[in-house]
């Protein structure tokens, strides 16, 4: 288990991590999710005692990390998938952090073999590519056999089928009753791996419950009607409580009333529909509307689409 | 690829601190001995060392007869020898530094700290382990380099022996000095965190600094070279007592003095910043 209570983080004049208090409980998986830039690897580093809080504090299944003794067998941690040296052997760059955690040699082969570099297990880091790279630092993480772990961005440069491996390791170490923290900015990808989501944005907590929860309440979700007599039925609609959105001369958008209902206040009418449907929001959308506001670094393709029309 | 995880029973009781500090000094050994640069620094202070320090002896030799009686009287028989400490300083002060510094250009340090929150400890471990190889190359190249040097001078007998006075110190005192060059690399990369800023602090202290205070008018210049780290050092592998020399053991507590004052503000920053 994780605790963060108000953790805060300041680097001169921004600050990265902003009174934020979340849980992570074991045997499941659990998405961190946000967009770049919003504290999500900051908060990683505080958990596993690298960089400290300014205020606030984090503690690792009750203990502060920094006074964990051989804290490998407690915690496993994915922070910096490149970060080996270049020059060492994939086998020699575990065999040194398991001498670190007095971790025998032996447990090296089997993670080796667990995250399938066996045959690659001579070759030096640099010559790894971005993948197998990932793999490494996979394989570091659960050199310890950890009961938590904790992994930033683990997808990152990864193919489709490393993905899917990741997914069904990550699926397995929670199922085995361990704490698994995943951090990413792709929700599509969370949606399939996570139980439990923690969402931030601008180091600042957005939204922390179980994945179903997250795209239940999300505000995505509505009815499109194209319809002839789109102001009549906007009228009609609303008095029915519903929110209405006009998205083009024939076209609404419907939130607070499901398609049958709009389908007999239409019919009850005399007006004409030409195209009535239920929009489920994707989890992508869901995602971006509760960050939009808070991200860092957004794209421009408003003013592009303007300077064209 | 779809092999599970085998659970291995570790009995998690809390390891006391020296457990920690063995651990990872063989951890650290074992990053010594798994990167290339390790292994070429070392053979190229082994081959300065006893190389140069066989060559200018060799040459010394054959000159000797043209020498005069002033040069003859104040000869250090260790002088020569020893050149080659000059040129090995350099190379392991380089390894000394790339033992910090390669961890942060690499991220590695975000692991060993990961591994090791101990930080104080941590540094320890890494300077214990990296002047333990210091010394056991060092001695056996000042040791070897001293035998081959008096065979030679002892054709002008001129040569000294081991158990002559104050050989022995100088002897080992070559290989101290080695060692504490070697300290003070360690706590510079840690203090500059690149291997460039580093490696020119370093060399600056020891190259350029001297030449500098040379500069200063008398008798600040002679007074402040005796204090800094490369006098101090010569003054440790000297047989003759130099006039702009300190006593052996004077050298040796000032190097010391620099080597601990480098490896504690080290540890103080290492603490206090973040990775």
């Amino acid at each position: 288990m994780i605790e963060a209570r108000n953790l805060s983080k300041r680097y001169g004049g921004t600050l990265a991590v902003d009174d934020l208090s979340f849980t992570v409980e074991a045997g499941q998986v659990t998405g961190f999710l946000g967009p770049n830039g919003s504290g999500k690897s900051t908060t990683m580093r505080m958990i596993v005692g690298l960089d400290a809080p300014t205020s606030g504090s984090v503690t690792v299944g009750g203990h502060a990390y920094g006074s964990l003794r051989f804290p490998l067998h407690e915690v496993g941690a994915l922070l910096d998938a490149n970060a080996a040296h270049p020059g060492r052997r994939a086998r020699n760059h575990l065999d040194w952090i398991a001498d670190s955690n007095q971790i025998p040699r032996t447990r090296v082969d089997e993670v080796l073999g667990v995250v399938g570099l066996g045959d690659a297990a001579h070759r030096r880091a640099g010559e790894l590519s971005l993948g197998m790279g990932q793999r490494l630092g996979i394989a570091a993480a659960l050199l310890g056999d950890p009961a938590v772990l904790i992994l930033d961005e683990p997808i990152n440069g990864l193919d489709p089928e490393g993905i899917l491996w990741v997914r069904h390791l990550l699926r397995a170490l929670a199922a085995e009753g361990r704490t698994v923290l995943v951090s990413s900015h792709l929700m599509t990808e969370m949606a399939l791996t996570a139980d439990h989501l923690i969402i931030i944005g601008r180091g600042r907590l957005l939204s922390s419950g179980p994945v179903a929860d997250f795209i239940e309440n999300s505000a995505g979700h509505h009815v499109k009607v194209v319809t002839p007599d789109a102001d009549v039925l906007a009228v009609l609609l609303r008095n029915k409580g519903a929110t209405v959105t006009v998205d083009g001369p024939q076209e609404l958008s419907v939130q607070g009333l499901e398609s049958q209902d709009v389908g007999i206040l239409a019919s009850g009418a005399g007006l004409t529909l030409y195209e009535l449907s239920t929009q489920r929001a994707s989890l992508e959308d869901a995602f971006m509307e509760l960050t939009h506001e808070h991200a860092d670094y957004k794209g421009t393709t408003q003013s592009l689409e303007s300077s064209q029309t | 690829m779809t092999q599970t995880l085998v659970p291995r029973s570790v009995p998690a009781g809390v390891e006391r601190l020296p457990g920690v500090f063995l651990a990872v000094c063989r951890s650290e050994w074992t990053k010594l001995r798994t990167v290339r640069s390790t292994m070429w620094a070392l053979v190229f202070t082994v081959i300065s060392i006893i190389g140069l320090g066989v060559l200018l002896t060799a040459l010394v030799v054959g000159q000797w007869d043209h020498r005069s009686l002033a040069e003859v009287t104040g000869f250090d028989p260790l002088l020569y020898s020893y050149a080659g400490l000059n040129v090995a300083q350099l190379s392991i002060g380089v390894l000394g530094v790339l033992v910090m510094t390669s961890e942060y250009s690499t991220g590695v340090i975000r692991l060993t700290l990961g591994a090791t929150p101990q930080r104080r400890l941590l540094l320890g471990a890494k300077v214990l382990t990296f002047s333990v190889v210091v010394a056991v190359v060092s001695l056996i190249s000042c040791v070897t380099v001293f035998f081959i040097c008096q065979a030679l001078l002892a054709s002008k007998h001129v040569g000294v022996s081991i158990t002559d006075p104050g050989v022995l110190r100088a002897v080992i005192g070559g290989a101290v000095k080695m060692v504490l060059i070697g300290v003070i690399a360690v706590g510079v990369g840690t203090i500059v965190r690149h291997t460039a800023g580093a490696v020119a602090i370093l060399f600056a202290a020891l190259l350029i600094i001297p030449g500098l205070v040379q500069l200063l008018p008398a008798p600040w210049n002679n007074d402040i070279t005796l204090y800094l780290p490369s006098s101090a050092g010569a003054a440790m592998s000297a047989v003759v007592r130099f006039p702009n020399l300190l006593a052996p053991a004077s050298g040796f507590l000032v190097l010391f003095g620099y080597a601990a004052a480098t490896i504690g503000a080290a540890m103080v920053l290492l603490v206090r910043r973040d990775a």
